[in-house]
């Protein structure tokens, strides 16, 4: 019976809710951010999640080391790739992943402007195409499925402790 | 001299059983945004006798399937939470009970041990 299993796949959701949470933020933060180090505006980001593991609970005992493909950030700020500072680590089988994070690939919002030092020639200006609705409502998951994992936590340490009161 | 009794052996099939399930639950859990995810459960009653049914000492691995009667999500995800949450609480309790009668099991092995004084 491997009780701290169980806790691994629990911090494997946390962490990969954290990430949705923080490419939320990044994707807010940058709603009207109109140019970016590769040149064209910020495109927004969202998280690919997937069950880590191959087969998930019936898979293998050892730890699969579910090692995140690259993301496919452009343009990011370098305060904002803090994200792949979470990657890296391998995630408990059974749990989920963040197999990538992938760049939007819509067309810009274009707005007239030819005042703007971001102008093109015909006096349009790029913005990211970002609704503040759906990231919030995105983040709103996130949250709710994070409080949901961290429960699960709590109740995973209420066994443990009481399994413990078996030497009293 | 025999320390274990028929229930603890029992009992300890019962507790691998509940931790078996509580980890089913936690990976629904963690799998509640993932698309295209199956809800992974396994029949507790139909497992525990098949796990009485064996000797003390072999380990059964235990076969999640999918579980039936939950409706999809547009992105193929049929986790509930309800579902987990209440699956998360009663698993807890059940665990605890296991571990409650465990207990008394060896505390009357102890008190015979103690019982000439």
């Amino acid at each position: 019976m491997n009780l701290f299993g169980m806790m691994d796949i629990s911090a494997s959701a946390l962490q990969a809710e954290r990430v949705r949470a923080e490419v939320v933020a990044a994707n807010m933060a940058n709603a009207e951010t109109t140019r970016t180090a590769d040149g064209g505006p910020y495109r927004r980001q969202h998280v690919v999640f997937q069950t880590a593991g191959g087969d998930g609970f019936a898979s293998s005992l050892l730890a699969n080391s579910g090692s995140f493909s690259g993301s496919a950030m452009s343009g990011a700020e370098a305060s904002e790739s803090g994200l792949s500072s979470g990657f890296g680590s391998p995630a408990a089988s059974g749990g989920v992943e963040v197999a990538a994070v992938l760049s939007d690939r819509s067309a810009p919002l274009e707005r007239y402007d030819p005042q703007h030092p971001d102008a093109g020639p015909d006096g349009y200006v790029a913005y990211p195409d970002i609704n503040p609705l759906t990231e919030m409502v995105d983040l709103m998951g996130a949250t709710r499925s994070y409080g949901l994992n961290a429960t699960a936590v709590q109740a995973e340490k209420n066994m443990v402790t009481s399994s413990l009161e078996i030497l009293k | 001299m025999q320390v274990t009794t028929a229930t603890s052996d029992a009992l300890q099939k019962y507790l691998d059983l509940t931790s078996d399930q509580m980890k089913l639950t936690a990976e629904n859990m963690a799998n509640v945004d993932t698309p295209g995810y199956r809800t992974q459960g396994i029949d507790f009653a139909h497992e525990f006798s098949q796990a009485l049914g064996t000797s003390a000492s072999t380990e059964t691995t235990v076969k999640p399937s999918d579980v039936g009667g939950l409706t999809a999500r547009p992105d193929g995800n049929n986790v509930s939470m309800d579902r987990e949450g209440m699956q998360l609480a009663k698993t807890q309790l059940e665990f605890r009970a296991g571990v409650s009668l465990l207990r008394s099991q060896f505390t009357r092995v102890m008190d015979a041990i103690h019982a000439d004084k």
